[in-house]
Formats: C-alpha cells, sequence, structure tokens
C-alpha cells in the first residue's frame, strides 16, 4: 500500500515536469500579471486618492538635492565624516572611564583578592593578567565609539538617507564591477567589519555579495581608528612642524581611511576581471521616502540590537587572545620568554617590511581583535627591552597616560617614521580580525572564500609595505 | 458565527506543533502563533515591536530581517507567539528571504499570518497580500502607516477591502502606537475563529496556466485529501519548488490538514 | 639586506615569479590544472555526448565523426570507441556507434549538468552571455550528480536552460519531442527540422542532396497540395509533398520579438511617464522576478523620476514606490509613451 501511494505521489512530480515544460518560461510571468491584475482592481475599489496634483513633495526635493552633483558627494562625505567625528570625539571620554574602571580599578583589586585567598601566581595571571585583561581593552576600547557609531548610522538609515547614498555611489561601483549597495556595506564597516560583512545580505547577487565581503575589510574598522590615530600623532605629527601637527596627524588617519575605499573599489575591479569574472548585474533598488526617525527608540533598539550583540561576539574573541599574550611571554626557556624568541627570529622579516619583530608578534596574538594591538605592541617592547620602569609587568597588556611617554618607548624599540607609516599601511591592510573571519565563514559557508578574505589583504599588506619600505630607503 | 467558537476553543491552539518545532519554534506555553508577513519599508518590525513590546530595530531599508525575529503577547488570557518574517515583495522567488517566509506560512500553517501594507503603496502590496491569501485562510491585514496615507490624502475604504479580501483590514500607525488595540482583537478573533476569513484567491487569465493547475489540483488532492491550499502547492510545483517536491515525495505534505473551522465556513456559504 | 635597491629588485622578482606561478586562471599553477584536467573521463563523457547529439538529430554516428568531434586522430577516436564498448555504454554495427540505454542515461546527465550549469550562469553570475557554453563545457565534467540536484533545487528545477533547450530531469527524463510533417506546416511560422527519415533511400538522397540537414531552419512561405515552398538559409526551396511527409519539423518559439516602435525604458527622460508592454527574453530568472516583483507588468505606469548626478541608475516611480534601476535593467523593459 505504502509503495503505491509513493509511486502516485511520484506521478505527481513527473506530471508537473511535464507540464512544466509544457507551459514552459512564460508561466511566472502570466502568474505575476493575473496576481497585479487583481491587485489593482481590488485597490481600485477601494482607495480613493484626492487631489491627485502634487507634484514636488518634499521627498522630491530633498532627493534632487541629495543626488545632485553639487550637493551629493560632499553631501556624503560631510555626513560620514560627521559621524566619524563625532564617534571619535565622543568614544574619548567614556573610553578612559571605562578603561579607569575596568583596567585601573577593578583589575589591581581583582589582583588584591588572588592573593588575599593565596590563589597561585600562575593561575592569577593567566586569568586576571591574560583574559580578563583582554577584555578589559576590548570592551573599554570598543564599546563607547560602538554605543556611538551604531545608533548614528541607524538613525540615518531609519531616515532613509542610506539608500540615497548606495544611489550615489552605485556608478563607481558598478565600474568596479560590484553592487551600489556595497556602498553601504563599506559604510557599516567603518563602524565594525563584523556589521559590515552581515550588511551584505541586502546584496542578492551571489558574486557582488562574495566581493563586498571579500573587500569589508578595507573599510578601516572602529578597533584601528585608535592605532591611527596614535601612531599618526606620535610619527606623522612629529614630523612636521608643532603648528602642522594636528592638521597633518588628522590628514593622516582620513588618507588611510581613503585609502581603504580606493583599494576596496581596486580589489573589487580585480576580483571581478579575474576569479569572480562577471559584469556587475542587477541593481533595484527602493528609495523609501523619508521618515522622521525616532531617536530615542532608535538608540535603545540599536544598542540592544547590534552593539550588544558586536561587543559580545569581540568578548568571546579577546579572552582567549588575552591568555595567550600572557602564556607567551611569561613561559620561558632558559629565561628568555617564547615571545622574545620570536621577535627575534622574526625582526629581519618585520625590518624588511619596515616593521619589526614586536608588531608581527602583536598582530599575530591580536588576530581576535584589533583593539589590543598597541597595548600588546607596548607590552612586548618594554619586555624587549626590558624597561623595567615603565609597564605593568611581563604579559599584561597596558597604555600609558601621555602620548609622549608612548612615543618615547617606540624611539626606545628603534621605531622611525618609516615604521611609523607602515604599521599605519599593515593596520588598514591585514587580515581582519577573527570575529570578522569567523562571520564570513557563517555568511559565505565556504572555507575557500573565508581564506581568500583572510590572506588577500595580509599577503596585499605585506607587498605594499615592503615596497614602501623599500622605496622610502632607497630615496 | 458565534457557535464556531465554541466549537474551536477545546480543539485549535497548538494544533501544529510538530510542524512548528521543526521549523525551529519553541512551542511551550503558547496557545498560538501568529506570523507577521510584509514588503520591506512597510513599518513591519515596528507593528512587531508595538504588538510585543520587544524593541527589534526597525530599519528603513529593504531587506532587514533576515533572521526571524520572535516574540510574545497576551492577549484576553491567550499566550500569542509572533514570529517576525523577512521583508519581501513576493513569495514566488528564489531568495532565501522569501524561502523563509513562504515555507513558514505554508508548513508552520501559524494560526494568523499578520499581513503589514505601507497604506499609501497598497496595490503594490497587495502582490504580497494575495500570494498569502493563497496560502492561508486565516489572515489579518494590517494598513500600516496610515497617517502618512492622511498626509498624501490617501483614503482607504477598509470595510469595502475587508470585503474584497475577506479577511479583517485594520488601519494602525504602529510608529504612534495607534489601531494596535484594533489589531491586538482581530488576531484573537481569527485565531479563536470568532472571525471567519473567507479570503480572495488569484484568478489567473491564462488558460495554460489554469489547465496545468487544474490537471495537479486533481492529481494532489487524491494523493493528500485534506490538502488546504491545494492551489498554492501546484502553483508552487509549476515553479519546480524543492520544498515542495520533497513533501509530496516524502509524504509529509499531508501533516498538512484544513482546520477544523474551515468545514463549517463551507456549510455557512 | 642592506642595499635597498637590491631588496627591491629580489623584491620585485620574488612577486612577479609569485604571479606568474598562481595568477587565478592564467598562471602556471592553474593551466597545469586545466592540463591534469584533460583526462579520459573527459573524452568518454564528449564522446557520448556527441553520440547522443547525432541519436537526437537522427543521424548516424561514425568513428570518422567521433575523431572529428573530439578532435583527436582515427586511432585514438578507435580506443575511446572501444572503451565505451568494454563498458558497455555503447554498441558498434556496421561502423555505426549506437548508445545502449546505460550510454543515454549517462549522455543525459551530463547534458543535464551542462544545461544547469548554463542556467545558473546566465541567472546568478554576470557572465556573458558569448562564455555560457564553453563554461559549462568545462564544468558539466566535475559536477556529480548530487551536486546538481543541489544545485538544481536551489535555482527552482529550471525546465529550460537559457537557449531554450529542455534541461533533463535528475531520473533522466525529458520532454517528448513534438514534430509534425513539412506538409502540416502553417505558412509564415518559423520551423527546425528535427528529423529526416532515411527510407525510401532515394528520397532521402534527394533530400541531402537539397542541403537540408537536421537543425536547419525554415520560414514556411506556402503550402498548398502541389508544393511546399520554404526560406531556409536565405535560400527558397521547394519541394513536393511526396518529399515534404518525409521531414519532420518541430515549430520554434522564437520570443516575440517586441515591435520597433516601442521604446525602451531607459529612453525615457526625467518627468515622462510610458506604459509598460513587456521585458525582453534576455531578462531572466531572478533579474526578471525582480522587475516583476516590483510591478512592472505590461499595462504598469512608469514615470522616471530622479537621475543622480551619475546618469545611472535613474529612480522610477513605479506603483507609487521610488525604485532605482541600472540602464542594464531599463534597457529589457518595453514602454509605449
Amino acid at each position: 500500500m505504502e509503495n503505491i501511494n509513493n509511486t502516485y505521489r511520484e506521478s505527481i512530480i513527473s506530471e508537473a515536469t511535464t507540464l512544466r515544460w509544457e507551459v514552459g518560461e512564460n508561466f511566472h510571468d502570466s502568474l505575476m500579471e493575473s496576481i497585479y491584475k487583481n491587485a489593482s482592481e481590488i485597490a481600485a475599489h477601494s482607495v480613493t486618492k484626492k487631489n491627485k496634483q502634487q507634484n514636488h513633495t518634499f521627498d522630491q526635493k530633498l532627493d534632487k538635492i541629495i543626488t545632485s552633483r553639487m550637493f551629493g558627494f560632499p553631501a556624503m562625505f560631510i555626513v560620514l565624516a560627521v559621524v566619524f567625528w563625532v564617534t571619535i570625539i565622543g568614544s574619548n571620554a567614556p573610553s578612559a572611564m571605562l578603561a579607569s574602571v575596568l583596567i585601573d580599578k577593578i583589575h589591581p583589586w581583582l589582583k588584591e583578592i588572588a592573593a588575599a585567598i593565596s590563589t597561585p601566581l600562575w593561575i592569577s595571571g593567566l586569568l586576571i593578567d591574560g583574559a580578563y585583561l583582554g577584555m578589559a581593552w576590548v570592551v573599554s576600547v570598543m564599546l563607547p565609539p560602538m554605543a556611538i557609531f551604531f545608533p548614528l548610522f541607524t538613525l540615518l538609515e531609519d531616515f532613509g538617507y542610506l539608500p540615497r547614498v548606495s544611489f550615489n555611489m552605485d556608478s563607481l561601483f558598478r565600474k568596479a564591477g560590484a553592487h551600489g549597495k556595497q556602498a553601504l556595506t563599506m559604510s557599516m564597516g567603518f563602524g565594525c567589519n563584523v556589521a559590515g560583512v552581515i550588511a551584505t545580505r541586502v546584496i542578492d547577487s551571489p558574486r557582488e555579495r562574495l566581493i563586498a565581503i571579500i573587500t569589508n575589510n578595507f573599510a578601516l574598522c572602529n578597533g584601528r581608528w585608535p592605532t591611527q590615530i596614535l601612531i599618526a600623532t606620535i610619527f606623522i605629527g612629529g614630523a612636521v612642524p608643532g603648528y602642522l601637527a594636528g592638521i597633518a596627524s588628522a590628514g593622516a588617519v582620513v588618507g588611510v581611511a581613503l585609502l581603504g575605499v580606493v583599494l576596496s573599489l581596486v580589489v573589487s575591479w580585480g576580483l571581478s576581471r579575474t576569479v569572480l569574472k562577471g559584469e556587475a548585474s542587477t541593481f533595484s533598488l527602493e528609495l523609501p521616502p523619508y521618515r522622521p526617525p525616532r531617536i530615542l527608540r532608535t538608540l535603545y533598539t540599536s544598542l540592544i540590537d547590534r552593539t550588544a550583540i558586536v561587543l559580545w561576539r569581540a568578548v568571546i574573541f579577546a579572552v582567549p587572545a588575552g591568555l595567550v599574550i600572557w602564556l607567551v611571554s611569561n613561559i620561558t626557556i632558559e629565561g628568555i620568554s617564547l615571545a622574545e624568541y620570536f621577535i627575534n627570529w622574526s625582526n629581519p622579516f618585520g625590518l624588511l617590511f619596515g616593521l619589526n619583530g614586536v608588531i608581527l608578534l602583536a598582530y599575530i596574538i591580536a588576530i581576535p581583535a584589533n583593539e589590543i594591538v598597541i597595548p600588546t605592541i607596548l607590552m612586548l617592547t618594554v619586555l624587549t627591552l626590558g624597561m623595567n620602569s615603565v609597564g605593568a609587568g611581563d604579559g599584561v597588556m597596558f597604555e600609558l597616560e601621555s602620548v609622549n611617554a608612548t612615543a618615547d618607548i617606540f624611539k626606545a624599540g628603534g621605531w622611525t617614521l618609516l615604521t611609523g607609516i607602515n604599521l599605519m599601511l599593515f593596520s588598514l591592510i591585514h587580515n581582519p580580525c577573527s570575529t570578522t573571519i569567523y562571520t564570513i565563514y557563517k555568511e559565505t559557508r565556504s572555507l575557500k572564500w573565508t581564506t581568500v578574505s583572510a590572506l588577500l589583504p595580509v599577503v596585499m599588506g605585506f607587498i605594499i609595505t615592503f615596497f614602501v619600505a623599500q622605496i622610502w630607503r632607497l630615496i | 458565527m458565534s457557535n464556531s467558537l465554541i466549537h474551536n476553543c477545546e480543539t485549535c491552539p497548538a494544533h501544529n506543533v510538530g510542524n512548528l518545532t521543526k521549523l525551529g519554534i519553541n512551542m511551550d506555553n503558547f496557545d498560538f502563533v501568529v506570523a507577521l508577513a510584509g514588503n520591506p519599508n512597510t513599518g513591519k518590525s515596528t507593528v512587531f515591536n508595538a504588538l510585543t513590546g520587544l524593541k527589534q530595530h526597525t530599519g528603513n531599508w529593504p531587506g532587514k530581517t533576515v533572521t526571524r525575529a520572535e516574540g510574545g503577547f497576551l492577549y484576553n488570557n491567550k499566550k500569542f507567539k509572533l514570529v517576525d518574517l523577512p521583508g519581501t515583495y513576493s513569495l514566488l522567488s528564489t531568495s532565501t528571504d522569501e524561502e523563509v517566509a513562504r515555507n513558514f506560512v505554508l508548513f508552520g500553517q501559524p494560526d494568523v499570518t499578520v499581513i503589514v501594507v505601507d497604506s499609501s503603496r497598497l496595490e503594490r502590496n497587495l502582490n504580497l497580500v494575495l500570494q498569502v491569501l493563497e496560502i492561508t485562510n486565516r489572515a489579518v491585514l494590517c494598513l500600516n502607516l496610515i497617517d502618512e496615507a492622511k498626509r498624501h490624502s490617501i483614503i482607504i475604504d477598509e470595510r469595502k477591502l475587508s470585503k474584497d479580501l475577506g479577511i479583517p483590514v485594520v488601519p494602525t500607525s504602529a510608529r504612534y502606537d495607534e489601531g494596535i488595540n484594533e489589531l491586538l482583537k482581530m488576531i484573537y478573533e481569527v485565531a479563536t475563529g470568532a472571525f471567519v476569513c473567507k479570503p480572495y484567491k488569484i484568478k489567473t487569465e491564462s488558460k495554460q496556466v489554469k489547465n496545468a493547475v487544474e490537471k495537479l489540483n486533481g492529481k494532489l488532492l487524491q494523493a493528500f485529501p485534506k490538502l488546504p491550499n491545494v492551489n498554492w502547492v501546484a502553483l508552487r510545483l509549476l515553479e519546480g519548488d524543492q520544498e515542495i517536491i520533497n513533501a509530496i515525495r516524502s509524504g509529509d505534505l499531508g501533516s498538512l490538514e484544513i482546520k477544523n473551522f474551515i468545514p463549517l465556513l463551507e456549510e455557512q456559504t | 639586506m642592506n642595499n635597498p635597491l637590491e631588496t627591491l629588485i629580489i623584491g620585485t622578482i620574488i612577486l612577479f615569479v609569485l604571479c606568474v606561478l598562481f595568477w587565478p586562471g592564467k598562471g602556471i599553477l592553474a593551466n597545469w590544472k586545466k592540463l591534469q584536467k584533460q583526462s579520459l573521463k573527459i573524452l568518454i563523457e564528449d564522446a557520448l555526448k556527441h553520440l547522443y547529439d547525432f541519436e537526437d538529430k537522427n543521424i548516424s554516428s561514425t568513428l570518422h565523426s567521433l575523431s572529428g568531434y573530439l578532435s583527436i586522430s582515427g586511432d585514438e577516436a578507435a580506443k575511446i570507441a572501444q572503451k565505451l564498448k568494454d563498458i558497455s555504454l555503447i554498441d558498434i554495427h556496421n561502423e555505426k556507434l549506437l548508445l545502449t540505454p546505460d550510454g543515454r542515461t549517462y549522455a543525459l546527465k551530463i547534458i543535464r549538468v551542462h544545461r544547469l550549469w548554463e542556467s545558473y550562469l546566465a541567472d546568478e553570475t554576470g557572465v556573458k552571455e558569448k562564455d555560457w557554453h564553453l563554461r559549462a563545457e568545462e564544468k558539466e565534467h566535475y559536477i556529480d550528480q548530487e551536486e546538481a540536484n543541489i544545485l538544481a533545487a536551489r535555482m527552482g528545477n529550471p525546465a529550460y536552460d537559457p537557449h531554450g533547450d529542455p534541461i533533463p530531469t535528475a531520473s533522466g527524463d525529458l520532454p517528448v519531442k513534438k514534430g509534425k510533417h513539412l506538409t502540416e506546416a502553417a505558412v509564415g511560422k518559423v520551423y527546425k527540422i528535427v528529423h529526416i527519415e532515411d527510407e525510401p533511400i532515394a528520397i532521402y538522397s534527394q533530400i541531402v542532396a537539397m542541403g537540408l540537414y537536421p537543425g536547419m531552419q525554415l520560414k514556411i512561405v506556402e503550402v498548398t497540395k502541389e508544393k511546399i515552398k520554404f526560406v531556409a538559409e536565405g535560400e527558397e526551396c521547394v519541394l513536393s509533398p511526396l518529399i515534404a511527409t518525409n521531414l519532420t519539423v518541430a515549430q520554434i518559439i522564437i520570443p516575440e520579438k517586441i515591435k520597433k516602435d516601442f521604446k525602451t525604458l531607459s529612453s525615457l527622460k526625467i518627468g515622462e511617464e510610458g506604459e509598460v508592454v513587456g521585458i525582453s527574453r534576455a531578462c531572466r530568472k531572478q533579474q526578471r522576478r525582480r522587475l516583476l516583483d516590483f510591478g512592472i507588468v505590461p499595462g504598469t505606469k512608469i514615470i522616471s523620476e530622479l537621475q543622480g548626478f551619475s546618469k545611472d541608475p535613474i529612480a522610477y516611480k513605479i506603483r507609487g514606490t521610488l525604485i532605482a534601476l541600472r540602464k542594464q535593467q531599463t534597457d529589457y523593459i518595453y514602454i509605449k509613451k
């Protein structure tokens, strides 16, 4: 009986196949046509529209301005610049506050408790100096900018501005063989690459979505802005006369961010001509009416929705990184820590790229979270120099109160202007953080493309820093 | 109609637990499942928030909710589970969003499907509405952003619309929490069977399509006599929908059954 | 190490060598991989395809035709044929190569993969039309049936490939070829010869002498009891009904060519309104569905509303909604003003 049923059911399927061959490809078209015909009949029956003539509405006027030759691009840059400026300026104070609480207060307090209950040194070191500090750094550096950036971005989104940005940028991305909405995922990437990669879901063609995912890393994310700003202040600002320092360093940071945009277009172009060959395909984008955003609700929801999720992922990855940092600088063989072994061994390579062993090690350890690159570099530099007067002990990440003190450490570590520039370049062009890599894997479900997204930027980074370093030295 | 209410309350709650659990819905302690469908940019997520109080982010951007959001609410001592489906323009294409939405309404057989539309763009939104009505017999139309429509001097006769579509129509302005109570009331009535829907069915013009659908309908009903939305299944077969093919092959399609009060409806008409 | 110039030169050379080795698609590694793929399996599969193709057109294939198709020597073709016979995919009768049922199933599987892949390229990638076939020719040998089924399911089990050829089902079914005698053809329609009856030989050789072949397209000009007149490849031919009954033809459903006086949506100037009359057949599947989803169906009124500074895309008012489309897409949409 069951078998008869099975055969009968199979016969339905084969009947359907035959019918499909008969009906041909017009089926979907004619179905949609009927649906819309039904729809307009129903609508006509119950909808009345008074005064049909209202040609120049507010939306239309605003759209004309926002997409015009005169104001289109400038408006876009100004809006984005304001968002970043507010993010950077606004997050300074809360970041410092969080750091003072989490690192200056709670950290010693935890250490005291550990000492009081006589925890073995290696356990308190591993858990408190390693895992806890790693997390504390990420939270204090990442939370404030994200808590500002995401709501701001969300407000723009709710207002309806972002689709217009995508409308403006589409021609540029089309020429690069990519999708107009990549402009948006890129802007999201300025906040956090994870959010940027997830946002690529709005792109419905698989090829262009992959391009958007792979190139998202070139959008300088939150975790890398502090590195850029600090290094630019010390090395670029320090290389020009005092009154120009501010402008020069700010210009350098913006330059690096713009370089990122250019690279993302260039790489998109390259990809769409080699491995992801194809024409830019469809682009259909609804430009929704402008709607006044509900500010408080947006603040609340975007905090819950985006900030918390991204932060949580970052914390999960920062904790093991903290453990590793502590371990490599505290496990010693014949009195020399693993970190020092690696640094000494890799220093020549680092120099080849205008970097040094410390930076290379910091970038390997800091794969989980870019935020901890600077604290790690400082800690490792002090470790290798044996400067016992500064820092907080082996394997303990720290940051210094003043930029000058930081600069002194760097200079003692043999850093030059070239090191600074190349660190900025490498910070822009290297593998995405592990959270992003993981997200890429989750989104693409492909090991191959995850590997490409991880390796492509790092290889490019080495190539670019190599040539910069060698040409610099030549001149 | 009032007698159907009594008739159904014993039988209808959580009638379809098996399928819903398969779709990843935790059905502990819920009486009814409500699905929320709608085009992008219709304020669907705002409706979701207004109904549940949960603050899910609402974006003025197409294709926002890719993963499904869930929430719950209590009305008249009944517990409702609300499932926010991805915003889509249609349910007939191959994108993941549409697949999620379509399969949920079909296989999940929610007790009520609320379709959120942008009142000032009703005609365009009706595309999705008509498709949903092909799949389910229990739906409520939420005429959202009614304030915007008024501002553009668009007036909708919701009674006429409700009569044409055969489902309750509730004008709302979810951003300002207007009309939410009426929406809740209608969800409740449809869920409990107090309001019996008589949904509009798509009228196909092409003879070729009509013939093909009829042929398949006959065969399908023989294998699955209780199938409530045989037309839709036939249409999907003609589109080559793998989920449907699998469900036919395995016989799972048989688990989709006409809800108890549908026979009542037929008696009435 | 210490001399930057030296390092620079060495670095450049290393980079260059690495590029030459690993460049995707054109590097030595990629070429080597390609070479590896030219295996016996491919020859066998291509041979089966050739046999199926000829069988489909009712021509008998021989070693000669096989060696020509695979561009290999006659000896090699004989080896392949022997190999195929050994694994009982073909039979050899009087120098004619014939597919066994197993061989036919195998061939259909490859054709399925080929047509599926073409559909995939057409619908979901931006690969250009002229590259579809060649890419599918390569790909067809590397996708197994399971992968093909998954691919098909994801695309909604397409029934036709982008060229309009039916795609065999997973179980190897193809629609029954419909055809009628040339004598029954309708005037003004376009047909394709699907079958030439080779008995009686006298008539057959006459047909062949006229240069008619399976697959040839004909446009019927006149059908009477005395003669059938048609145009094929630019030449007018006249056949007697006696001969014409030996030809089976199938009507070609040429996508209705939209008349020239219709304009494309892209030609609409800002502020102008047009009414949709149709979407070009060249706009397929996903792309087409998106447009339909927006309500772009015959009869829909569209206003060209907003042009950004780049001139492309342009935003159109469609059924109350503002939707930005690229020129590439609006070229596909036919309108009348």
